[in-house]
């Protein structure tokens, strides 16, 4: 009785420990752009890099929702666009653009650079063929 | 023995072919070929600088290269002899035809051999696959037009 | 009508040679050698062909120790479009040629005239055969080698071999031939070239039964009855058709085929073989070897073939058959 009750204890805690929904960027709005986020259902993890007025907002559509990936990534950026119109927000649900953010997240890249690379992911997600 | 007599012993004689085994056989071989695709779709993604909407080009080259080499080797033949569908509808089976064309007719020389024998079995796929894809693009265009679907 | 052959040609050598994959033939002993290289070392599967036909037809000289100009006719065939193989080592070979397409009953239908003009008094020396390669033939017939189509188990394998028959004047101690019925052309409705056996064993049915009715004979009055290459599902069909004429089952041992058991038992060749080259390696080496130690005394060898185009089939045609049977008695 006590030995599957520990796994699935030790299952969930793992479900808990993974960052699904990750800021980063200089400044403090985070849980601002969190909460917009979470707000969309379809959104399974994103990852969310900006400096200054450039913002990329890399998401991983949940699997059965992928078949509308690029109807879901246009109501994403309408919506980042309506609520942040100052800011150049860019949103990709390309899994290279998420694994790229995460990278940045991970090696903690820090203002020009960082800069630099949020236009590079950008122009990458722009990219045809 | 008159003809209808004789089709009726025929048919009792010849053996069935086994379509269940055939279809695991061919779901298995067809999945094992997708889920490579996909590895080597990945590989790209992470090691190269490629998006998933823009992976699908070197994907392809890919997998049409080892159906290259398999071909070559003779080894792809014995794998369509397993699998049937499972090795012939995907896009190796598709480098398989033209490869195995391009192998057979080289002893006619590049431009009338090779050349004017590679879509030999292909040919029909390429045709039929523009000519589809050209239908399917219109109906969505009336339709669109006609307001029923958006683009 | 059956033709009887007064004289009675004899069987005076069997020259046969084949390529790698029929070393795994259980008949792979009778054959006077078998290559390694399918293509004999030339630059084209053709050419491999042309030159395994000048090979069996030096084998077959070679035991008589006669040479090519002491040879009258030279009559064969293959599956190559236009039969050029077999017409280009006639060139080589410098005899008097005559080409006979019947498929893969083609090595009957040149023992057949070469008995013929035997009889009749105008040869004393024919070579009479045909032969196969497989690479050149399914290229023609059916798929590129490489390409990965799957063969039902009603498929036969091409063989790659030639067997060439030298037939002269009557010799009391060689196998002869008696009697021979050529065959008409059969349709049974069948139209599926991965299914030969059901589309020949009708016609094998036909001039079988023909050949017995006419000469008065029965089964047993042979020792057996070989056919080319119905492979296994097609014995089994001409087995059932001929129970169904009143064949009893006792005499269906007798009956035979050089395809079904050319490679023995091994699935990776599915019905079994086929090929012009089949029938006439399998009747020229193992079927004379065998008359000529006593085994057998009187033997009825019917080659079978589809007489089909891969045109026809694409334009929908139906497959229409040949059989073409040899009466061969020893002393």
């Amino acid at each position: 009785m006590t030995l599957p009750l520990l796994v699935v204890l030790m299952l969930l805690n793992g479900c808990a420990e993974k960052e699904k929904f990750i800021v980063y960027g200089p400044s403090q709005n985070g849980s601002e752009v969190e909460a917009l986020i979470k707000e969309e259902d379809y959104v399974e993890r994103s990852t969310v890099i900006y400096y200054d007025d450039s913002m990329l907002v890399a998401v991983q559509i949940k699997p059965w929702e992928k078949w509308k990936k690029a109807k879901l990534e246009k109501k994403l950026q309408k919506k980042f666009e309506e609520k942040y119109p100052n800011k150049d927000v860019f949103v990709s649900a390309d899994y290279k653009i998420f694994y790229e953010a995460n990278k940045i997240k991970k090696d903690q890249i820090e203002d020009n650079k960082l800069n630099d690379k949020i236009t590079e992911l950008k122009d990458l997600a722009k990219e045809e063929t | 023995m008159e003809k209808e007599q004789y089709q009726q012993l025929e048919q009792n004689v010849t053996p069935k072919p086994p379509y269940l085994k055939n279809v695991a056989k061919a779901f298995f071989v067809g999945g094992l070929i997708c889920a490579i695709g996909q590895a080597v779709s990945l590989f790209y993604i992470i090691f190269f600088n490629f998006t998933e909407a823009t992976a699908g080009n070197p994907t392809v080259a890919t997998m049409v290269f080892f159906a290259m080499l398999l071909t070559g080797l003779g080894l792809y033949k014995r794998i369509g002899q397993f699998a049937g569908a499972g090795s012939a509808v995907p896009v190796t089976g598709f480098g398989n035809a033209v490869i195995s064309a391009a192998i057979e007719h080289r002893s006619e020389g590049l431009v009338l051999g090779v050349g004017g024998n590679l879509f030999k079995l292909a040919g029909s796929v390429v045709l039929f696959g523009v000519v589809s894809a050209f239908f399917v693009a219109l109906i969505k265009y009336i339709l669109v037009t006609i307001g029923v679907v958006s683009w | 009508m059956v033709i009887i052959f007064q004289s009675k040609p004899s069987l005076l050598a069997g020259g046969v040679v084949a390529g790698p994959l029929e070393n795994r033939s259980i008949f792979s002993q009778y054959f006077d050698a078998v290559y390694d290289d399918e293509r004999w070392q030339m630059k084209t599967n053709e050419q491999g062909h042309r030159k395994m036909i000048e090979e069996a037809c030096d084998a077959a000289m070679k035991k008589i120790g006669v040479q090519s100009g002491d040879i009258d006719y030279f009559m064969g065939g293959d599956l190559v479009n236009q039969m050029t193989p077999t017409n280009f080592a006639a060139r080589d070979l410098e005899i008097p040629f005559i080409g006979l397409f019947s498929a893969c009953a083609t090595s009957v239908s040149s023992a057949i005239v070469a008995c013929l003009l035997t009889e009749l008094g105008a040869a004393n020396f024919s070579l009479a055969g045909a032969s196969s390669q497989h690479n050149a033939i399914e290229r023609q017939f059916r798929y590129p080698i490489n390409y990965g189509a799957q063969k039902p188990k009603t498929a036969q394998w091409t063989v790659t071999a030639a067997g060439y028959a030298l037939i002269g004047k009557h010799r009391e101690e060689y196998p002869s031939i008696e009697a021979a019925t050529i065959g008409k052309s059969v349709d049974y409705g069948m139209d599926d070239p991965f299914h030969m056996g059901a589309a020949m064993a009708p016609a094998a049915f036909q001039t079988i039964q023909s050949h017995l009715q006419q000469r008065n004979q029965k089964i047993y009055h042979y020792d057996l009855i070989l056919t080319g290459d119905l492979g296994q599902l097609g014995l089994k069909l001409l087995k059932g058709m001929l129970v169904e004429n009143g064949v009893k089952n006792e005499e269906l041992t007798l009956l035979r085929d050089a395809g079904a058991e050319f490679y023995g038992q091994d699935e990776a060749f599915q019905s079994g073989a086929s090929g012009a080259g089949c029938s006439a390696a399998v009747f020229f080496s193992y079927v004379i070897q065998q008359m000529r130690a006593g085994s057998y005394k009187r033997v009825l060898l019917v080659a079978t073939g589809a007489l089909l185009s891969p045109l026809s089939y694409q334009q929908g045609e139906t497959i229409p058959c040949t059989a073409h049977a040899i009466e061969i008695t020893m002393k």
